[in-house]
């Protein structure tokens, strides 16, 4: 998931002249928010493997990742594997990998690595095809530092690609974006295992462990160089801090755990540095945290870590993405949770800019018409519309980060029965006519619950929230009424009527126990609603909300 | 001890039980366990096994010392005035002076019923030669015989035939049982002894037999008004068995009876349950009882209805008829005494009150739970795992009472259940006396906002109701008599519709009650 699996493959072979080669394989992630770990895997590369199923064909993945190694000059060397499906259509596949990328077909490599058929010729197609690392071994070191984990033994440990130079056990280090000093106190390959070799030369890729506390210090690009260095190094280009593109609150579901919720997520952060954290108290939910993501991935994969890790149950607010208002005055606000926003400024706002994407989108082309009507409700513009072969379509649009950040993927696989692939990548600002929508229920606005739409939708999300809400939370003894609101304007408005009756009409000797659990009962279900207010909110009503674009 | 599922005796009073509620299936405590058996293959094995034995062979007198846990004191019995809550007299040995009696025994099954039961056949109306129903009372006298108790117990002062329908049980075997009481714990001159009774199951003749052993109180179950209603709720009974009923209860002088109706049965209107308040009106009995139906799981109305739709009132409806029964009631000088039930002055059922103030009781037969020294006991519904239990507790295998250790937290939340049903409502300063301020002080702050809204009442000393229109909270402290709360009770009828809301707000705020220690500490 977060950690790229590293082996170092010694394979020694018996060629003409047999040498030993050593080389180094890095898997890297598929997804999309983790592109910039991508990028700086790559940049430790000199080649690739361009691996295509043969019966699915190019994906959207596969043309991001072609991009990202065809922009940093690796060779790229295309495998079409699972040759040995009965689906299998290699020839169609060559055809799609020359129309889309320019590669010629005598260059693919056809593998099935169930049956092993193939497999013979990508090592020595690794060895022709990809030059050996460049770098000068007799300059000063440069590293760059391209992964990191927690060990809970050893550390953090980083995984490094050295450039120029050498690193020696016990050189001291330092680095180029913190400028903190280390010592290298075990250095090594991965072979698959770590393996101490106490040096590590121009070009090897290997780990080193510097008695660093936390992953928050080896920052993904960095470059490491000696401290002792005399002249002055000139960092490895491309680093950069990470950028957190969704935000959402985290509570514990139960007030009282917010000490274990907030244990949980600083043990996560040792081994995940790439989530920013700050603390936020919400009226409706009590204490929690706002957290920052690289991407909507990034966020479900901590979330299920918290739950499945360190067994917190949590509710998580709407995810959000980072907006940015201008007032009358000429300040800026960069928003990251609805509920700072104010409702009703005291500026005029002039104008607010939100995050946008460019999509890649690649499916099979029945489903063009429903596609192009679902990425038109989430405000997509369109940039490329093409044709890879006669039956599948690759398009790329432009789309607000946030219309993808609620349930996008999900309506796209469920309107394509699961055939359309997706990938984004970060793009401009753009400006927008956003609004904050609030949600009050009997007149107190639930802060947890607000967010941020486009004017042109916010009537219809206004109308789908209330509606959600009036199915998720029971009669209470009171009427309630749920309402959403644009400032001081309400746009919908729902009523829940006062329970009329709950009552045990009998109770004597035998049944008072009876009764008792039935009441027990009801209590416990008091106990997992957030109270706002009068009104008792169910758990469900926060996560249905999740769901309402 | 183990927890089982164990059938909890439905001692209810005035009603004849199989109507709305029901079983109960609940967890208790409970020591015993047996094999299940249906209750007709109980019965034909009783039939062929069972050799007669006299009762009064029985007794095996093993005096047992209830620990004088404190907070147990609290509870201990007093004296059955009705005006009383939970005593709290700081007697050292609490003795239960009522006893329940369960007589399983019913013609056949209603519909809306799922309490333990024996059903007889819709033709036994004769039952002095069934030996079902010799071997079960010989059973139920070898239980009483068999309890341990104190060296010098109280002379009970309530006694309460439920079932089932007790009024199918011959006059002669109501006299074994109330006599084996009388020489187990002694019987108070004054007693009480309610009988539930149906329709079409005694004359004249019986009804009188049944005042010469001292039955002084009868709970009728009338439940309809409707022949229509009756027979579609499966009554053995049709509308002329009621009026019938009637006549001879009014006729044979019986001072203290009761009425017991079901509020939201199938196809009721508005108009038939004005109708049947009016004619229990007319009837002039000294208490009514009225009970909205509930559906039960593995009843025939549970197979059928689903609560709150058609052919049942919806919840709005049913509501109303709630609202209905207390407005018509209360007019005709009906004291509504408790969520479900009426009374004229002076007419309150006493058993019942027993429970209400959390007091202790014996408890005898099928299916029936007692509660002494802070245990609720529940027997087993089986009969056969009902005689092993009877056989075990003659061997002293088994004691039906507690030891040791009842949670105080439990006793606050059964006390408060109890007595917020009430009208009398919830003593606060015998309750702060056993469980302290600070849980007194959380549950007046709970209920603030309900007093504004109309569903919680605060009553000063005096019972005047205390207006709570400024912001201080000192509402137990006050100096000044009729500025302090000394009741908390649900409106009538707004809080008591809502009573499992609003009481089960309470049991949160016991639930999270932190200090109980110290509050046991107070109480001594």
């Amino acid at each position: 998931m977060f950690y790229k699996n590293i082996i170092n493959g010694d394979d020694s072979r018996d060629g003409k002249e047999s040498p030993n080669y050593l080389l180094n394989l890095i898997d890297t992630p598929g997804h999309v928010d983790f592109s910039y770990e991508v990028s700086r895997s790559l940049a430790a590369c000199q080649g690739v493997l361009l691996v295509v199923d043969a019966a699915q064909g190019v994906q959207a993945q596969t043309v991001a990742n072609f991009y990202l190694a065809f922009e940093s000059n690796l060779s790229i060397i295309p495998v079409i594997n699972k040759i040995d499906q009965p689906t299998a259509d290699p020839d169609r596949v060559k055809a799609q990998l020359k129309s889309m990328f320019d590669l010629d077909a005598s260059d693919v490599l056809l593998t099935s690595a169930k049956t092993g058929k193939g497999l013979e010729h990508v090592l020595p197609a690794v060895i022709e095809r990809i030059p050996p690392p460049p770098g000068k071994s007799d300059s000063s070191l440069r590293m760059l530092l391209l992964d990191s984990y927690f060990d809970e033994y050893r550390g953090v440990i980083c995984h490094v690609a050295v450039v120029d130079g050498a690193l020696r056990k016990g050189d001291k280090i330092s680095s180029a974006a913190t400028g903190k000093s280390y010592e290298a106190l075990d250095i090594g390959i991965m072979h698959p295992e770590l393996t101490p070799t106490g040096i590590l030369f121009t070009g090897q890729v290997g780990y080193v462990i510097s008695g660093m506390r936390s992953t928050k210090e080896a920052r993904i690009g960095d470059t490491i160089y000696h401290t002792r260095s005399t002249v002055d190094v000139v960092p490895l280009p491309g680093f950069k801090p990470a950028k957190h593109m969704v935000f959402s609150g985290l509570f514990p579901a139960d007030g009282s755990d917010f000490e274990a919720l907030n244990h949980a997520i600083e043990k996560l952060t040792c081994n995940d540095a790439s989530v920013s954290v700050a603390k936020e108290t919400s009226t409706a939910l009590g204490l929690g945290f706002r957290c920052g993501f690289l991407g909507l991935l990034h966020m479900d994969v901590f979330h299920q870590r918290l739950e499945q890790e360190y067994g917190a149950h949590i509710i998580s607010t709407v995810p959000t993405v980072p907006y940015i208002y201008e007032y009358s005055d000429g300040s800026k606000l960069e928003v990251q949770n609805p509920a700072a926003l104010p409702s009703n400024p005291k500026q005029r706002v002039v104008a607010c800019w939100e995050p946008t994407v460019i999509a890649t989108i690649v499916m099979p082309s029945e489903y063009v018409g429903s596609v192009i009507t679902l990425l038109s409700e989430r405000r997509g513009e369109q940039l490329e519309y093409s044709f890879i072969d006669s039956q599948r379509v690759f398009m790329k649009y432009r789309l607000p980060l946030r219309e993808v950040v609620i349930d996008f993927y999900n309506e796209l696989k469920s309107i394509t029965s699961g055939y359309a692939s997706f990938d984004y990548e970060d793009s401009d600002y753009q400006q927008s006519d956003l609004v904050k929508l609030d949600i009050l229920l009997n007149g107190q606005p639930v802060d947890a619950m607000s967010t941020i739409v486009h004017n042109s939708k916010s009537y219809r999300v206004g109308r789908e929230l209330v509606d959600k809400l009036k199915k998720v939370i029971d009669r209470q003894m009171f009427e309630i009424s749920i309402q959403a609101a644009i400032g001081s304007k309400v746009i919908a408005r729902e009523t829940i009527t006062a329970m009329r009756k709950n009552v045990l009409a009998k109770c004597y000797g035998g049944d008072v126990s009876r009764k008792r659990k039935l009441l027990e009962k009801q209590k416990e279900g008091k106990k997992r609603m957030k109270r706002v207010g009068s009104v008792d909110v169910p758990q469900e009503a926060f996560h249905e909300l999740l769901k309402v674009s | 001890m183990l927890l089982r599922l164990c059938f909890a005796n439905q001692t209810d009073t005035d009603i004849d039980k199989k109507k709305q509620v029901s079983v109960s299936l609940h967890l208790s405590l409970q020591t015993q366990s047996a094999p299940l058996s249906t209750t007709v293959t109980c019965c034909t094995m009783l039939k062929s096994t069972f050799t007669p034995m006299y009762w009064f062979l029985a007794p095996k007198p093993k005096p047992q010392k209830l620990s004088s846990n404190l907070i147990k004191n609290t509870f201990s019995n007093s004296t059955p005035n009705v005006r009383q809550n939970s005593s709290l007299k700081q007697n050292p040995i609490i003795n239960p002076t009522s006893a329940y009696i369960h007589l399983p025994f019913c013609r056949k099954r209603c519909h809306y019923c799922d309490f333990t039961i024996v059903a007889l056949g819709s033709a036994s109306t004769q039952t002095h030669d069934d030996p079902r129903v010799i071997n079960y009372v010989q059973w139920l006298c070898r239980e009483i015989n068999a309890t341990k108790m104190e060296e010098k117990p109280a002379p009970l002062q309530t006694v309460f035939f439920g079932g089932g329908t007790p009024s199918l049980v011959p006059p002669s075997m109501v006299s074994n049982v109330l006599e084996t009481l009388k020489m187990k714990f002694g019987l108070s001159e004054s007693a009480e002894i309610s009988m539930e009774m149906d329709p079409g199951t005694f004359d004249y003749k019986k009804m009188q037999e049944m005042m010469l052993l001292g039955v002084n109180r009868v709970s009728l179950g009338v439940q309809a008004f409707q022949e229509k209603l009756l027979k579609s709720c499966g009554r053995a009974h049709g509308l002329e068995e009621v009026h019938e009923a009637i006549d001879i209860v009014k006729k044979c002088g019986v001072e203290n009876w009761s009425i017991d109706l079901i509020a939201s049965l199938p196809h009721q209107t508005s108009e038939m349950w004005e109708e049947s308040l009016r004619l229990t009106i007319e009837a002039q009995p000294t208490h009514v009882s009225v009970y909205d139906l509930q559906i039960e799981q593995g009843t025939k109305f549970g197979k059928l209805y689903v609560p709150g739709e058609f052919p049942l009132p919806s919840e709005t409806q049913s509501a109303d008829f709630y609202k209905m029964a207390s407005k018509i009631l209360c007019d005709a000088n009906y004291n509504h005494y408790e969520i479900s039930s009426y009374c004229k002055n002076g007419y309150e059922c006493k058993h019942n009150y027993t429970y209400w103030k959390n007091n202790p009781f014996y408890a005898f037969g099928l299916g029936s739970t007692s509660l002494i020294g802070g245990l609720r006991f529940s027997r087993p519904k089986k009969m056969n795992e009902y005689t092993k239990f009877v056989q075990n507790l003659e061997n002293g295998l088994i004691n039906s009472s507690s030891d040791n250790n009842i949670n105080s937290k439990d006793t606050a939340t059964d006390v408060v259940m109890l007595s917020l049903r009430t009208a009398r409502g919830l003593d606060l300063k015998r309750f702060q006396e056993s469980f302290g301020s600070s849980l007194v002080l959380s549950l007046l702050e709970l209920y603030k906002p309900y007093v504004e809204s109309g569903h919680v009442v605060f009553l000063d000393e005096q019972r005047r109701t205390i207006r709570i229109d400024d912001t201080d909270n000192s509402l137990l402290y006050e100096t000044n008599s009729e500025r302090r709360v000394a009741y908390m009770r649900l409106s009538d009828p707004n809080g008591f519709l809502l009573s499992n809301e609003l009481i089960s707000l309470a049991f949160g705020v016991i639930d999270s009650w932190k200090d109980y220690p110290s509050a046991l500490q107070e109480a001594t």
